[in-house]
């Protein structure tokens, strides 16, 4: 099968034009069984196809930005290129041109190669995929952007290996927004999935908590303490807009969109300071309740298909996590191993909930079946762990950690393999928030 | 239908009136929503609960001064409870007698909670810890509506400490005044 080999495709900033290839219908990764066995790949350094010879560096780093991405994966074993390609400026990066036997010798099953020239602030990036033991083009694409893109078109790429190779797309192009603390403020923070390009988003000057993406990516709702009390707001991302949505005495915490987007799950306490949930529509601004106990009730996530909420409550005497079924109204307890279990995330695919669980004095991150079944831990004896959130694919999870000292954003593959440092810089991190798939 | 064109302009030009007038006001505060709160109050209004009472916004609340300061002191929980205890009922005693004296000062009650419990959580408690002082205070013959509650979950400990001494400072709730 053959890919029409001019066709434009404008993101963002960025062109891109698919190069010609032959795009095969093998299914090279199973990702029905995750991280069972892992594809060996090689990422040799990219090549400098222009004149300006700072060029190398932008190479050596979108190769770099690559190969970690494929690694986080959990589906590729990426194998040192080092020792075969330690000059790239002479190896081959098409078909034609690449010593096929030195990539067989190491074992690379797959093969990812790239030439790179930079004209000014210009950047053109051909960036290849092959099937290492056919000898075959699998995919590739020409990409035009700025010189400061080059990780963006890095990450492009590596979605773009993933689906070939998986028929899905993955994180590499996603965001996770989190709280970030500084000189007694807190404000919302969002990075790259990876830690790169960190920027506060919010301008409060005072306590903002628990960002929540909406489904489209477009919009964050968290709470502020702005005004003198913790009210609920939504920044738009795009224009920039902050708009207060709810300001009810007492707390506007916790803010859960709803998977069509049309209303957010949040806490309130109106009545003698007990909290409650309840469903505010972000159109008419009409609040219905969702849960009636005199215990605590805080902390909602939706389920995908948005009949039924998880939740922690505190009816059972310690906090717990519970689920509602929306229809009937019916509340089961999901958890009964651990005395204090919050901070419910539950998973894009349906069936699973990850949660933060109080273990002798420290927090571990643990999942669940909805029904109760296949109780998990993730983390083990690394520090306090908490405010865990899935993927949009629902492969990994992201959550703060306070394992280096200080309270930083990790990710993680979805069995707890993999875990990562992806914040970086001055001030205690928390509670992350994973974005949707961004288009 | 024209009807409801007519009620609907209306309504919108009452909420723009209100929206002016809560903007002149209080025109020293920066925060663009603020005549929102005023038109929108009557839509979220979910129709069950005491909202009449006063937010904890507003005005600038104050530390208590030197005189104040016997009366209001701060009050200690248990991890994770609400429960006042002897200590903490026999100061909200002095601290309710002496606003049933002073009927002119409104206090804010802060629910405070300790670092170890989880953030969003110790939110809820922290507003429940607020609302067991504000309860006992009205019990006293304080009016409610000069009682207002905020909590800071953990997020504004006193003593930033990771000791138990540290953490039952922490656990509080603090009186301010205005």
């Amino acid at each position: 099968m053959k890919r029409s080999a001019l066709i434009c495709i404008l993101f963002a900033a960025i062109m891109l034009i698919t190069l010609p290839g032959s795009a095969l219908a093998k299914v090279y990764l199973d990702i029905l069984s995750p991280f069972a066995t892992r594809l060996p790949i090689a990422v040799p350094a990219f090549k400098n196809t222009g004149s300006q010879p700072d060029t190398e560096n932008i190479a050596a780093k979108m190769a770099t930005v690559i190969r970690q991405d494929l690694d986080l994966s959990g589906f590729f074993r990426v194998l040192d290129a080092s020792a075969v390609s330690s000059d790239p400026a002479s190896s081959g990066t098409t078909l034609d041109t690449i010593k096929w036997d030195s990539w067989t010798i190491i074992g690379a099953e797959a093969l990812v190669t790239g030439g790179i020239s930079v004209n000014g602030s210009e950047l053109v990036a051909e960036l290849r995929l092959f099937d290492a033991v056919q000898r075959q083009s699998i995919v590739g694409k020409r990409y035009f952007g700025r010189a400061e893109d080059a990780r963006l078109i890095a990450h492009k790429f590596s979605n773009e290996i993933f689906k070939s190779l998986a028929g899905e797309q993955s994180v590499f192009e996603t965001r996770i927004a989190f709280e970030k603390r500084s000189q007694g403020t807190k404000e919302i923070s969002i990075m790259d999935f990876d830690g790169a390009h960190a920027e506060t988003i919010t301008e409060m000057n005072s306590i903002c908590l628990s960002p929540a993406w909406s489904p489209d990516g477009k919009k964050i709702a968290f709470t502020s303490y702005t005004d003198g009390n913790p009210d609920l707001y939504i920044k738009d991302l795009a224009s920039g807009k902050t708009e207060r949505v709810s300001h009810k005495k007492g707390i506007n915490i916790t803010p859960a969109w709803s998977p069509d987007g049309r209303r957010i799950a949040l806490t309130l306490s109106l009545k003698n300071g007990n909290s409650e949930i309840y469903a505010l529509d972000v159109a008419t601004r009409d609040l219905e309740r969702l849960t009636d106990d005199p215990a605590n009730d805080v902390s909602p996530t939706w389920s995908p298909a948005g009949d039924a909420i998880a939740f922690v409550s505190s009816r059972s005497g310690s906090p717990q996590i519970f689920m509602l079924e929306l229809a009937g109204k019916k509340v089961r307890r999901i958890t009964f191993e651990g005395s204090y279990n919050t901070s419910p995330d539950w998973s894009p695919k349906g069936n699973k909930i990850v949660y933060a669980g109080q273990q002798g004095g420290t927090f571990n991150i643990f999942v669940i079946n909805t029904d109760g079944t296949l109780f998990q831990q993730l983390t083990h004896n690394q520090g306090r762990n908490e405010d865990p959130a899935w993927s949009p694919d629902g492969r990994y999870i992201t959550f703060s950690s306070n394992r280096s000292g200080k309270n930083e954003i990790y990710i993680m593959r979805s069995d707890g393999t993999g875990q990562k440092k992806i914040s970086g810089g001055a001030g205690e991190k928390n509670n992350p928030a994973w974005s949707p798939f961004l288009k | 239908m024209k009807r409801y064109t007519q009620v609907l302009l209306a309504v919108v030009l009452v909420c723009f009136l209100m929206v002016t007038g809560a903007c002149t006001k209080k025109a020293v505060k920066k925060d663009a929503g603020l005549g929102e709160e005023t038109a929108g109050e009557g839509m979220n209004k979910p129709g069950e609960e005491g909202l009449e009472e006063a937010r904890s916004g507003g005005p600038q609340w104050n530390d208590p001064t030197p005189e104040m300061a016997a009366y209001f002191k701060d009050i200690s929980f248990e991890y994770d409870r609400v429960t006042l205890s002897p200590e903490a009922k026999e100061s909200l005693n002095k601290l309710g007698e002496w606003l049933l004296k002073n009927t002119s000062v409104q206090v804010l009650v802060e629910g405070h909670c300790d670092e170890r419990g989880t953030a969003e959580y110790n939110l809820a408690l922290g507003e429940r810890r607020a609302h067991a002082a504000k309860q006992y205070l009205v019990q006293l013959g304080v009016n409610a509506d000069r009682i207002s509650t905020l909590s800071y979950g953990k997020e504004r400990p006193i003593d930033p400490g990771h000791t138990e001494a540290a953490w039952s400072k922490n656990r509080r709730d603090h009186f301010l005044y205005r």
